[in-house]
C-alpha cells in the first residue's frame, strides 16, 4: 500500500460502512414484499410498480419542481452578487461575504421559524407593524407553496453563491477587457467569456442547491403548511406512520437515482485540483 | 454613470443582507413578549421568556445533547478529515482522482433522505436510534466537508520541508510533529470550527436519527409546528448564542496554543 492509500483508508472505510452500506441495505429493502420487516423475503418489484401508480410520483415531482425553481432563482440572484463581491476586493467585501455566510451556521429551524413569524397573518411582525404604524392591512402567504419556495430560496442561496464566487474568481479581468476592446457588448462578454469560465463554480453551486432542495422538508413543514407534500415527507410517512418500510425504501431509491444521475457525471467533469489549488 | 452603478450595487447588496437577517431579527423580536398569542407589536416588551428558559430543565438537557453530539462529531471529523486530506491533497497516488470524487458524494446528497436511509438501515440491523446514531449521521456528511476544508490548506503545502528534515536525519514522528502538523494546524482549526457549527445547527439529519435524545434544532422544529409561546424563540436565541460562545472559546484556545508554542520555541 502506498502513502496515499494508507491515508485514504480510514475515511474510505468509514464512508463504506456508514454511507455505502446503509444505502445498499435500503436498496435491497426496496425489493422486499410490501409491509414486510425482514431482509430475507422473496425479491419483488411490487414497490416500484406501486410507486408509479399509487400517487407517489406527485411528491417526487413537487420536490423536483421546487428544487428546479429554487436553483434557478438562486442562480439569478447569485450571479450579480458574486460579480459585485468579486469586483470590490477589500475589507468591505470580505465583511459582506462573512455576513452572508454567517446564517448558514444558524439552525434552519431557527431561521425558518423567524420567517414564519415575520410572515404570519394579523399579529405577525410584518402584518402587525404595517397595521399598527401605517394602518395598512395585508394578507399572508404563509401556508402556501409560494412560502415554502421562498423558504428554500432563503436557506439555500448561500450554497449557490459561494461556489459561484469561486467560479467568478476564475475569470481573468484582462480577458473581459480584451473582449470589450474588440467591440463585444455586455451580452456577448457574458455569454462567450464570463459564463464558460465561471461554469465549474456555477455548476457546483447549482447542483448543490438542487440536490439539497430535492430532499428539503423543513421549509414545506414550517412555511408551507399542508399545501404541499414533498418527497422526504412522503418517505417519512411510509416509514413511521404507515409502517411500510419497503415502500419508503423504494421512494428513497428513486431519489438516490435522480441524485446520482445528476451528480456523478458533473463531478467527473470538474477538475477539483484546479478549482481548489490556486 | 459609474457612480450610479456603484449606488445600484450597494442597494442590491444591502437588500440581500437585509432579507437574510430579517428572519433572524424576527426570532429575537418574537422572544420579547409574554403573551400566549403572537400579536406584534407587543404591548409589553419583556425578557421574562429568557428567565423561564434558563430555569427550565429542558433547555439544559437540549443543549447537553447537542453539545455531546457536536463534540463527538468534531473529534471524528478532525481525525478522519486530517488523514483524508493527506490523501486528497498531499500525495499524488493512483486512485486519487476517484477518491476525490467519491468523498464528495455525501455532500451532494439530500440530507433528510440520507437521515431516513440511515434510520431504516439502523432499524433493520436492530440498532435503536439515539444520540450516537445522530453522531454517525452527522459525521457521514461533515467528515467530507472537513476533509475539503483541510485539503484547501494542504494544496499550498510545500513538501520540500519534509524531505529536508528527513535528509537531516529526523524520524518519521519528528517530521509529523515538527513540520506536518504545524502546517496543517490552521486547516484543522477551521475544520473543527465547521464541524462544531454544522453539527450544532443540523436539523435534517438529526430529526430522523436522534431517536429519543432530542438535540436543540429538533426540539425547535417540533415546537414551531405546535403552539406559539415566547419560550421557543428565547431558547432559539440562547442556543444560537451558545454556539457563538463555542466559537469564541475555540478561538481563545487557538490563541492559547499559539502562545504556548511561541513560548516553547523561544530561548
Amino acid at each position: 500500500m502506498n502513502a496515499g492509500q494508507k491515508f485514504a483508508a480510514p475515511i474510505a472505510l468509514f464512508l463504506l460502512v456508514f454511507f455505502a452500506a446503509p444505502l445498499l441495505i435500503v436498496s435491497w429493502y426496496s425489493f422486499m414484499p410490501p409491509r414486510s420487516f425482514s431482509l430475507t423475503g422473496t425479491p419483488t418489484l411490487a414497490n416500484y410498480v406501486e410507486a408509479f401508480s399509487g400517487g407517489y410520483e406527485k411528491p417526487l415531482l413537487w420536490s423536483m419542481l421546487g428544487a428546479s425553481l429554487t436553483t434557478l432563482v438562486c442562480a439569478l440572484i447569485a450571479w450579480p452578487t458574486a460579480k459585485l463581491l468579486h469586483a470590490h476586493v477589500g475589507r468591505a467585501a470580505s465583511v459582506v461575504t462573512a455576513l452572508i455566510a454567517l446564517p448558514i451556521f444558524i439552525s434552519e429551524s431557527v431561521r425558518l421559524f423567524g420567517l414564519s413569524m415575520f410572515l404570519m397573518p394579523r399579529g405577525g411582525i410584518l402584518a402587525g407593524s404595517l397595521n399598527a404604524w401605517f394602518d395598512i392591512q395585508i394578507g399572508s402567504i404563509l401556508n402556501t407553496r409560494l412560502a415554502a419556495l421562498l423558504g428554500m430560496i432563503y436557506v439555500y442561496f448561500p450554497f449557490t453563491l459561494f461556489p459561484l464566487l469561486l467560479g467568478v474568481s476564475l475569470i481573468p479581468e484582462d480577458r473581459i477587457e480584451a473582449a470589450r476592446d474588440l467591440g463585444a457588448g455586455r451580452w456577448a462578454v457574458f455569454r462567450e467569456i464570463e459564463l464558460p469560465l465561471a461554469a465549474p463554480g456555477l455548476l457546483i453551486g447549482a447542483l448543490l442547491t438542487f440536490v439539497l432542495c430535492l430532499g428539503a422538508n423543513a421549509e414545506a413543514a414550517i412555511l408551507g403548511g399542508r399545501a404541499v407534500t414533498v418527497i422526504s415527507a412522503a418517505i417519512e410517512q411510509r416509514f413511521n406512520y404507515a409502517q411500510d418500510w419497503p415502500m419508503g425504501a423504494a421512494l428513497t431509491v428513486l431519489v438516490l437515482i435522480v441524485t446520482a444521475a445528476l451528480v456523478w457525471p458533473a463531478l467527473r467533469r470538474i477538475d477539483l485540483n484546479r478549482l481548489m489549488h490556486r | 454613470m459609474r457612480g450610479y452603478r456603484r449606488y445600484l450595487g450597494a442597494v442590491w447588496i444591502g437588500t440581500i443582507l437585509t432579507l437574510l437577517y430579517v428572519p433572524i431579527v424576527s426570532v429575537v423580536l418574537v422572544s420579547l413578549a409574554n403573551t400566549r398569542y403572537m400579536r406584534f407589536p407587543h404591548r409589553v416588551w419583556t425578557t421574562d421568556a429568557y428567565g423561564d428558559a434558563v430555569d427550565s430543565f429542558t433547555t439544559w438537557s437540549l443543549h447537553l445533547v447537542s453539545l455531546q453530539i457536536a463534540l463527538c462529531v468534531v473529534f471524528l471529523a478532525v481525525l478522519l478529515g486530517t488523514f483524508g486530506a493527506m490523501a486528497f491533497a498531499r500525495y499524488d497516488w493512483k486512485g486519487r482522482s476517484l477518491f476525490q470524487r467519491l468523498i464528495m458524494l455525501p455532500i451532494f446528497f439530500p440530507q433528510p433522505v440520507l437521515g431516513l436511509a440511515l434510520l431504516l438501515a439502523f432499524s433493520a440491523l436492530g440498532i435503536t436510534p439515539g444520540w450516537k446514531t445522530a453522531v454517525i449521521a452527522h459525521a457521514v456528511w461533515i467528515v467530507p466537508i472537513v476533509t475539503l476544508v483541510i485539503s484547501i490548506r494542504l494544496f499550498g503545502y510545500d513538501t520540500a520541508q519534509e524531505e529536508a528534515a528527513f535528509d537531516l536525519g529526523a524520524s518519521r514522528w519528528q517530521v509529523a510533529r515538527e513540520i506536518t502538523i504545524p502546517a496543517l494546524w490552521p486547516g484543522i482549526f477551521s475544520g473543527a470550527l465547521f464541524a462544531f457549527l454544522l453539527s450544532w445547527s443540523n436539523l435534517p439529519l438529526s430529526v430522523f436519527t436522534s431517536g429519543a435524545d432530542t438535540p436543540l434544532p429538533v426540539w425547535l422544529f417540533s415546537r414551531t409546528a405546535t403552539n406559539y409561546s415566547p419560550l421557543v424563540p428565547a431558547v432559539a436565541v440562547i442556543g444560537t448564542l451558545a454556539s457563538a460562545m463555542g466559537v469564541i472559546l475555540l478561538f481563545a484556545l487557538r490563541w492559547l496554543v499559539g502562545r504556548l508554542r511561541g513560548g516553547r520555541s523561544a530561548p
